[in-house]
């Protein structure tokens, strides 16, 4: 084993949403002196705006710590921070492929939740050390013991030697940076073989172009290497490596076992796939690292500019997302209604909703989303199957024979009391009982096939509302499956609005068709005429309500004295319709297309 | 081509007291009791001083005069020959109109609670030929409500007065939507009015301002939960429009404005000018000029209109609109598709240099199609069925 590595430790973080891990990592840099106290905005590492109004983790950052142990020696401690939330799965294995170990951190006083479960699974794997760091246990519902021996049951992992921390006050800061250099092993790797990195993340800037974010297995890189990457073959050469301290600082050359960033003068976004390989083009490696699986689009929905003339920007906008946001997926589509848009693959809800708003916010942007949907697989009367992620591309009910949809293994964990409210949601939720464990006397872990439409539906919100915010959930597909599903189309003033379509099971058809157009009709402002909305199924009207024609839209009086106003108040009006979608000759408020999520608030 | 005549509006900003739904810059003189002639005093010093600095602003005289407010009738007799002797020295007045068919339209506003013979005589003095009388309503209980200093009685008194004093042209101001009115307390207002014949009649919805006593009292966000009639909802608001422009044109009336009816003759002269995009002088506190495309207002304060006038220079605030060509068009679309007549497109032509319908192209088009709009014999105008939603079309007609 090459010398230098053996002062390297990386490693990330396990924590569920509000266990604490964005302060503990704050402490851990706080602690080390790579930023001082005053430098330290609150939670260093949630670093876009959105991250930190949402006490979330999004994006999965890097930060080196520069740590003096108590053995006299200095270590590069690098973190690799991961996002919490269940859509990011994804993102966490990404980091955790980096690493060789990691922190799990646990609420003294929640114990473990769903998603911690699942990420911890994913940490061993990956054949990780696990370093359990029971947190808050100055919280007067602590119950550290209590947690521990949860960590044991549960995980199966001994946990007779986690850390018990409050990174609030700062208690076990040092014992979990001593048991980072002592437990966690260093990374193997020799400076010394040809140069293998993997590109873990990537962001770009708009001066050095399309910058990945690397962990350099073997060999090393530095300012004037010529690349290579794997996959493509491309060559770059390099003109700045560097580490994050959590800004990045430019080092010298970045050696096996080291975290950091390139940069090369990479212009075209798509050159730094995330999970690719790079390497030294004179002296290349044999073969590749296995890199990552591709991200599952879970979620589906449309993406259009409310004016159509945005369309080459939002283009460009979401090119500029994916580079952040490798399992953000898009595709051309065209809809009837709204014109020329993307059809986008989402890791889950959140990440959808994130997604839109980071182009509202980022790129200023006026985007449509449609209804969000899932894959269905439509076994067709010829023999034939197909995929359709947008519900609009359904075939005609003749040629269908049947159509599958996608189903999850949802994992609940919750507290005993809410079971029966739990199980009668999963019930109303087309879902099927697989198993209930005790995981404590007060906690159950439940477990249900649910069909994944339900789970994007409202699921998330009528679990945390049902259990007053104590339930986890986790979940994975694990497959297909037969139901009666049907279009449901939504007609406005006779026509069809494709983009208002969606699939649901026939029992739930009529329900959410009735709702649907009660909501539109409140959404929908008065116009000139008056306008039906109807849902359909097929050719047969289900539910049909009347959005009244406007009668009064004047000026009552204008004269001399008033002009200026009026003209200014038609102006303001004028721009508050640019936030309505022109189809036919009905104008739609932006949020309509995604009212159908909005049915039973 | 030489140039136009301009229209002349002065604000007297004084009434007995405010009317609780007007947000017009006008002090009472209910609160300024004692002093209250002193007050006037000044202003019409101060009126005086503008009217020297500024009459060259009119240098080939004035098309139609309009004394507003305010209330002018709230001024005293003395106060009001002063007032008029300014202006009829100072300003040139054709004789007649530009056809020379009528004589030249001057206006002067009135409260029903504040005409005396001697008032009258004295606006007769000075060739005032049409009084606009702030009627608003026949009943009683909601006069009382909005704030009026008036009665029915005092409505119908001072129609007498006026007719007595041989002015042949009247104005009676209504308005509907009122809090607690009922389609047939409306409708019994508007015969009332219809039986004192009037030439003319403007006919308003009622609009809560924000800055009033009405207003503040029907605010939704505020927390005062005393009862209080409710206010007609937009349909009925509708109803009683709808019911008003088919009544009165079984009277005889022309429809010639989204809220103007006359008798065939006496459209009002001076507001048309408004709506077709003329110029305007505006004298006094918070008047409102719109000279070659540029627009000033004067500050809206009678002590800082003192100031400005004492030290010389002219009364207009710092707020100086110099309008884009867009900005033309926009106001000009606006204001012309307010009458039943609509825009002269050929006029529209010679004033902008571009046909409007290269401006609008398909936009025009499809409401033509939809028949919104009406084009015919060169003009285009609302179909009268959605003047009521006019601003649906003309919010798309802005540039």
């Amino acid at each position: 084993m090459a010398q230098a590595s053996s002062k390297i430790r990386n490693f990330s973080i396990i924590a569920h949403i509000d266990h604490g891990k964005s302060t503990l990592a704050d402490r851990l840099i706080e602690f080390t002196g790579t930023m001082s106290t005053r430098e330290l905005k609150e939670q260093v590492l949630d670093s876009m705006d959105l991250e930190r109004e949402r006490g979330i983790t999004i994006k999965l950052q890097a930060v080196r710590l520069q740590y003096k142990a108590k053995d006299g020696e200095t270590y590069d401690l690098n973190l690799i921070d991961t996002p919490g939330h269940v859509d990011f799965s994804y993102e966490v294995s990404r980091s955790l492929a980096a690493c060789e170990g990691a922190l799990l951190v646990v609420d003294a006083a929640q114990g473990i939740e769903a998603q911690t479960l699942a990420n911890v699974y994913l940490a061993l794997e990956n054949d990780l050390e696990i370093i359990p760091v029971i947190n808050k246990i100055d919280l007067p519902s602590a119950d550290p013991e209590m947690v521990r021996k949860e960590v044991e049951d549960v995980i199966g992992i001994d946990a007779s030697e986690a850390i018990m921390a409050s990174a609030k006050m700062g208690l076990g800061i040092e014992e979990i940076l001593e048991a980072i250099v002592k437990k966690i092993p260093p990374p193997q790797g020799e400076d010394e073989k040809p140069l293998k990195a993997l590109i873990f993340d990537s962001k770009f800037d708009s001066y050095k172009g399309a910058i990945p974010y690397i962990r350099v297995l073997d060999g090393k890189v530095s300012k004037g290497t010529n690349i290579k990457m794997m996959s493509s073959g491309k060559q770059f050469e390099i003109t700045e490596v560097g580490v994050f301290s959590p800004s990045m600082i430019v080092v010298d050359e970045l050696k096996a076992g080291q975290v950091g960033y390139i940069a090369g003068s990479i212009r075209n976004v798509r050159d730094t796939r995330v999970g690719d390989t790079v390497t030294d083009a004179e002296r290349p490696a044999t073969e590749a690292l296995p890199g990552y699986r591709k991200a599952v689009s879970m979620v589906f929905c449309g993406l259009y500019p409310v004016e159509s003339s945005d369309y080459d920007k939002l283009k460009d906008a979401l090119e500029k997302l994916q580079l952040n946001d490798a399992s953000l997926m898009y595709d051309n589509e065209v809809s009837a209604a709204l014109g020329f848009g993307f059809r986008c693959g989402f890791l889950g809800l959140l990440h959808m909703d994130i997604v839109q708003e980071r182009l509202e916010r980022e790129f200023g942007f006026n985007i449509i989303t449609t209804a969000p949907s899932v894959i269905y697989q439509v076994n067709l009367t010829d023999g034939t199957q197909i995929a359709i992620d947008n519900p609009a591309l359904l075939p005609d009910v003749g040629n269908i024979e049947s159509i599958e949809e996608p189903m999850v293994r949802a994992t609940v964990m919750l507290p005993s009391e809410y079971i029966g409210s739990i199980m009668e949601l999963n019930q109303e939720k087309r879902g099927n009982f697989i198993n209930m464990d005790y995981i404590t006397a007060a906690r159950v872990n439940l477990q249900y096939e649910i069909p994944l439409s339900e789970i994007v539906y409202d699921y998330f919100d009528q679990l945390k509302s049902r259990t007053k915010g104590y339930a986890s959930l986790d979940y994975e597909l694990i497959g297909y499956k037969e139901a009666k599903l049907v279009k449901l189309d939504i007609m406005l003033n006779g026509e069809i609005v494709d983009a208002l379509s969606f699939i649901v099971h026939r029992d739930k058809a009529y329900f959410r068709g009735r709702k649907l157009v009660e909501k539109l009709r409140g959404m929908i402002p008065r116009q000139m005429f008056e306008i039906p909305v109807q849902a359909v199924i097929g050719s047969k009207v289900i539910a049909r309500e009347n959005i009244k024609a406007i009668r009064k839209d004047v000026l009552a009086k204008c004269y001399g004295g008033d002009i200026s106003r009026k003209r200014k108040l038609l102006e303001k009006q004028k721009e508050g319709k640019k936030r309505m979608k022109q189809v036919g000759s009905v104008e739609i408020p932006q949020e309509a297309f995604m009212a159908v999520l909005k049915i039973d608030d | 081509m030489t140039k136009a005549m301009t229209s002349l509006y002065v604000h007297v900003p004084f009434c007995l007291r405010k009317c609780y739904y007007c947000a017009f810059y006008s002090l009472s003189l209910a609160e300024h009791a004692g002093d209250e002639r002193d007050k006037i005093r000044e202003y019409l010093t101060g009126l005086e001083q503008e009217i020297k600095v500024r009459h060259t602003e009119a240098p080939t005289g004035v098309s139609s005069l309009f004394l507003g407010g305010g209330t002018p009738t709230a001024l005293n007799p003395q106060e009001l020959d002063r007032l008029l002797n300014f202006i009829s020295s100072r300003f040139s007045f054709p004789s007649t109109d530009k056809d020379g068919l009528f004589p030249i339209e001057k206006t002067v506003e009135a409260n029903p609670g504040t005409i005396t013979k001697e008032k009258l005589a004295v606006l007769r003095h000075y060739g005032i030929n049409r009084i606009s009388l702030g009627a608003q309503s026949f009943n009683d209980s909601q006069l009382q409500i909005i704030g009026r200093i008036h009665t029915s009685e005092d409505i119908k008194l001072g129609v007498e007065l006026i007719r007595e004093a041989g002015f042949a042209n009247l104005n009676l101001d209504l308005m509907f939507g009122l809090p607690g009115q009922t389609i047939e307390e409306w409708q019994d207002t508007v015969r009332q009015a219809v039986s004192l014949a009037p030439e003319h009649l403007s006919i308003y919805g009622l609009s809560l301002e924000e800055e009033t006593p009405l207003g503040r009292q029907y605010d939704l966000s505020s927390l005062s939960k005393q009862e209080k009639p409710p206010l007609p909802d937009d349909d009925q608001q509708a109803d009683m429009y709808e019911w008003v422009v088919s009544f009165l044109e079984t009277q005889g009336y022309i429809h010639y404005e989204i809220a103007n009816f006359a008798q065939p003759g006496f459209e009002g002269r001076h507001n048309l000018s408004y709506w077709q995009g003329k110029d305007y002088l505006g004298l006094g506190p918070g008047a409102v000029s719109c000279l070659d495309a540029v627009r000033t207002k004067n500050v809206q304060d009678v002590d800082l209109y003192l100031n400005k006038l004492a030290s010389g220079i002219k009364p207009v605030g710092e707020e100086v609109e110099s309008l884009t060509r867009e900005q033309q068009i926009s106001e000009y679309v606006m204001l012309g598709l307010r009458t039943t007549k609509g825009i002269d497109i050929k006029l529209f032509e010679e004033k902008f240099k571009i046909n409007i319908q290269d401006i609008y192209g398909y936009k025009l088009v499809n409401y033509i199609d939809r028949d919104l709009l009406l084009l015919n014999e060169g003009w285009l105008r609302i179909n009268p069925a959605y003047l009521f939603v006019s601003n649906s079309i003309l919010r798309d007609l802005i540039l």
